[in-house]
């Protein structure tokens, strides 16, 4: 007899409604299972009948034949355990033949019967709730994660006698339905006030965070860039549920959900380790799965050490950097992923890292020009703000200095400067200050005369490079904003400079 | 004036290209005097080993009054802006600048030189004709204009190590007074300093704070008797007496060398040149705001980060930065390195 039961894959970040179709029939006993299938799912056949056996319900040797639809879908994971077996059970008459309908089902299984927990169960339940799936059956320990979508039937199950009871009998496990903690959204255990001193780096994130500004700290090992990176997704603007879930979504199919806080409550900060590889960075596998760029989407990529990092890494930063995501073909098809992140670099100014104190660097000339070398100018050209990042002095250890804002009142400056940005950019493709093309500067960074005059003085006497000028201009705007001024004026405009990108001739060795 | 491609083409580390003719093929420009000829440079003589044959690209040294100028390579901001304000002021008082056009010191104090249109000579230990480091190119090329290169050592020969401290003989030799501006404690210039005194020229060191380690061999000297070099006026006046000393033993035809393996002690003179002032008083400039006067006061000569700046002003980052714009726009500060600021 044939059932069928519906289940999802995952492509990217992407989910694909799949039927699972089971068959049971009379004939030489045989278990084969086509559809596109990697051998993790192929595994499904010794897991469903080893623990059929083990639950007490062995059947009698029969002909199945499982195919999964669409056929050309590459398909992968444990996540189809569930489905092939309540399939099995439903064409073998151990269970009623309707009880499956408008059933979506995903988990994996154990051998005594038990069920797993298994990865991208968040955005599995979106597609539920769109396809309007009567129930959504997972494991216990996915159950949070699915109801995390609201107005669906999610019921957690922790092994298949449970399951076969609910559908013969309707009865719902106890321990499902418990009281779900309702998500903490941005509740940051850090806080921007925690940094003692340190002003101008604070103000730079601040104006980088407000613009949507890529920001390099150069400063000596110990002088807390990590620390004021950490804090830089406070001041980001509040998350709304609906970015909550988005990234819930990536990082539900990444497997970095925990069962008790299914939705991410905080913008996501990923400090990548310098021996990252491209693949890492930008998402790769077969079927890829999503990299540090994605994982960053909505939050903060954080590169310290940058020279460090393999320049064929960094280079993969480059287009997603202009088209906030990230499309990776592979043969199985190509993956869309989102990479809308803001990213924080940091590195030393030398090898050593005491340039430019003479005294304590000993870093020839040679050895500090060939460690910039490491970072290409085009990646240069997309990181609009560099700071020095000062070692801090012990006043400023001991609590003495200035505390500064706190990230609640740098966060809610950030936010009107982003409402003004959208009332700016509507109708257009654009969305922050970063990303002004140069064909509109004239019309986005109106400057008043003062400040006009201030730019060009200043480019001649800092000989500075054509290609810093519209940055210098945009990182402008954005102060203005900042400053809530509709005009750019001299002081916004002598701030950007301050905080301008760095050339590599700027190293004046 | 040298052929194409012997400096600029040089991709590896010796800079250069060795010449087809191991007896000396000689380069456009270049020029070559032997010992004991009327070109050769008279000053030389008083080395014991002096170089046979020298050959030189641009002119040879006159015998007028001449400085040396020599330092770390790895200098400091403090070294550069003294290597070159030497440099400068004596080049303007008509005075040759000699050095070896290595990186740091020697060269600061050539651009000097060249920046007040003086007259100023390399020794090189490569060939004259190949410019080692090759990042000194344009330097190079002025040198040549407005004074020369010259060497011992074959046409194209690579900047090989052993060849530098022999040298440094014939800058001191070439110098009436020899500078040292930035030394550590063990640096190549004390080779330079050594061989100036066995020939009997005056060595000054422009002194720097204690406990800094590019000045150790500088303070080092001084406290063996070197000349403070506390302002080009300094030299200038030590450079005036040397005249004054040759011409009285040229009257009284005592041609002795002075003794100077012991270097007299210093008594409290009052004739020495004042210590030179800056000029420049942002206090008082009207035009500047008072943010920037403010900040000001808390520039020195040693770097100052921004955020250093903002916590000893209390300023916000906002008014900090359009001070510090105004500041280096007048020309009183100076950005050596991503927001570290230095006094002009």
């Amino acid at each position: 007899m044939f059932k069928t039961i519906l289940s999802a894959a995952i492509a990217g970040i992407e989910v694909i409604p799949v039927h699972v179709e089971a068959d049971v029939s009379d004939g030489l006993p045989q278990f084969s299972m086509v559809g596109c299938l990697t051998h993790e799912v192929k595994e499904a056949q010794d897991r469903v009948l080893t623990s059929l056996r083990n639950i007490g319900l062995a059947m009698m040797p029969k002909h199945i034949t499982i195919n999964m639809s669409p056929a050309d879908v590459p398909k992968s994971g444990s996540r189809f355990d569930l489905p092939i077996i309540l399939g099995i059970l439903a064409a073998d008459g151990a269970i009623p033949a309707d009880s499956l309908e408008g059933v979506m089902a995903v988990g994996e299984l154990s051998l005594n019967g038990d069920l797993n927990p298994v990865t991208g169960i968040l955005p599995v339940a979106i597609k539920a709730k769109e396809m309007k799936i009567r129930c959504l059956l997972v494991p216990r320990l996915n159950e949070w994660e699915g109801r995390a979508v609201g107005d669906l039937k999610v019921i957690g199950f922790s092994n298949i006698p449970e399951v076969l009871d609910f559908l013969r009998r309707g009865t719902i496990p106890l321990h499902s339905g418990r009281e779900m903690p309702s998500p903490l959204l941005n509740r940051y255990e850090e806080d921007m006030s925690d940094i003692h001193g340190q002003e101008s780096v604070k103000r730079a994130a601040e104006v980088a965070v407000a613009g949507f500004h890529n920001l390099l700290m150069v400063g000596p090992p110990g002088s807390g860039k990590t620390m004021l990176a950490r804090r830089v997704p406070t001041i980001l603007p509040p998350l709304t549920l609906e970015e909550s879930l988005e990234i819930s979504q990536i990082y539900s199919i990444a497997g970095l959900l925990s069962p008790e806080h299914p939705v991410m409550g905080t913008r996501p900060f990923r400090s990548p380790h310098h021996t990252l590889t491209p693949q890492a960075l930008s998402g790769g596998g077969r079927i890829p799965s999503p990299g540090e760029i994605t994982l960053s989407h909505r939050g903060i990529l954080f590169l310290d050490e940058m020279p460090e990092f393999a320049r064929r890494s960094l280079e993969i930063l480059r287009q997603p950097l202009e088209d906030r995501e990230i499309v990776i073909a592979r043969a199985s098809g190509s993956f869309r992923f989102p990479a809308n992140f803001l990213l924080l670099a940091a590195m030393n100014p030398c090898p050593c890292g005491y340039y430019p104190d003479a005294n304590q660097c000993h870093c020839t000339p040679r050895e500090i020009s060939n460690y910039m070398n490491r970072i290409s100018q085009p990646l240069l050209d997309r990181i609009d703000l560099c700071v020095e990042c000062p070692p801090v002095p012990y006043d400023d250890l001991t609590g003495n200095a200035r505390k500064g804002s706190t990230s609640q009142e740098i966060r809610s400056r950030v936010a009107a400067v982003h409402e003004i940005q959208r009332k700016r950019f509507a109708g257009t493709k654009i969305h922050f200050n970063s990303e002004i093309p140069a064909g509109r500067m004239e019309e986005f960074c109106v400057m008043d005369p003062g400040a006009g005059k201030l730019l060009k003085n200043a480019f001649s006497k800092m000989r500075l490079s054509a290609r810093a000028y519209h940055r210098v201009v945009k990182v402008a705007r954005t102060i203005a904003d900042l400053d809530g001024s509709p005009d750019i004026r001299g002081k916004h405009i002598s701030e950007a400079i301050c905080y301008r990108s760095i050339d590599k001739k700027y190293w004046r060795i | 004036m040298i052929k194409n491609g012997d400096t600029e083409g040089g991709a590896d580390n010796t800079g250069g290209r060795m010449t087809n003719d191991s007896a000396g093929g000689m380069t456009d420009g270049m020029k070559m005097v032997c010992c004991g000829t009327a070109a050769y440079p008279g000053r030389l003589n008083i080395i014991p080993d002096k170089p046979e044959t020298l050959y030189y690209i641009g002119a040879l040294p006159e015998d007028i009054p001449t400085v040396g100028i020599v330092g770390a390579r790895l200098c400091s901001h403090y070294g550069r802006t003294q290597a070159f304000e030497f440099g400068r002021a004596l080049a303007s008082r008509g005075i040759q600048v000699v050095s070896g056009m290595a990186i740091g010191i020697d060269c600061y104090a050539q651009e000097g030189a060249l920046s007040a249109g003086g007259r100023t000579f390399s020794v090189l230990g490569s060939g004259a004709d190949v410019c080692y480091p090759k990042s000194n190119y344009t330097a190079y090329r002025e040198i040549i204009r407005h004074g020369g290169v010259m060497s011992e050592e074959k046409p194209g020969t690579p900047p090989l190590a052993r060849n530098f401290p022999k040298r440094n003989r014939m800058i001191s030799a070439l110098s009436d007074i020899l500078i040292v501006v930035e030394a550590r404690e063990k640096s190549g210039s004390l080779i330079t300093v050594d061989f100036a005194l066995e020939q009997g020229k005056t060595v000054f060191a422009v002194p720097g704070r204690v406990g800094d380690s590019l000045s150790d061999g500088c303070n080092y000297l001084i406290a063996q008797g070197a000349g403070i070099a506390y302002s080009p006026e300094a030299v200038l006046f030590e450079l005036e007496s040397l005249k004054r000393t040759k011409n009285s033993e040229k009257s009284t035809g005592n041609s002795e060398p002075c003794e100077n393996e012991d270097l007299p002690v210093k008594k409290r003179r009052t004739d020495l040149p004042p210590v030179r002032k800056s000029v420049r008083n942002p206090e008082a400039d009207p035009g500047l705001s008072k943010e920037a006067r403010c900040l000001y006061k808390f520039i020195s000569r040693d770097p100052m980060t921004l955020d250093g700046l903002l916590a000893a002003s209390g300023l916000e980052p906002s008014e900090a930065a359009p001070a510090l714009l105004e500041l280096m726009m007048s020309d009183y500060i100076e950005e050596i390195a991503r927001h570290s600021y230095v006094k002009k």
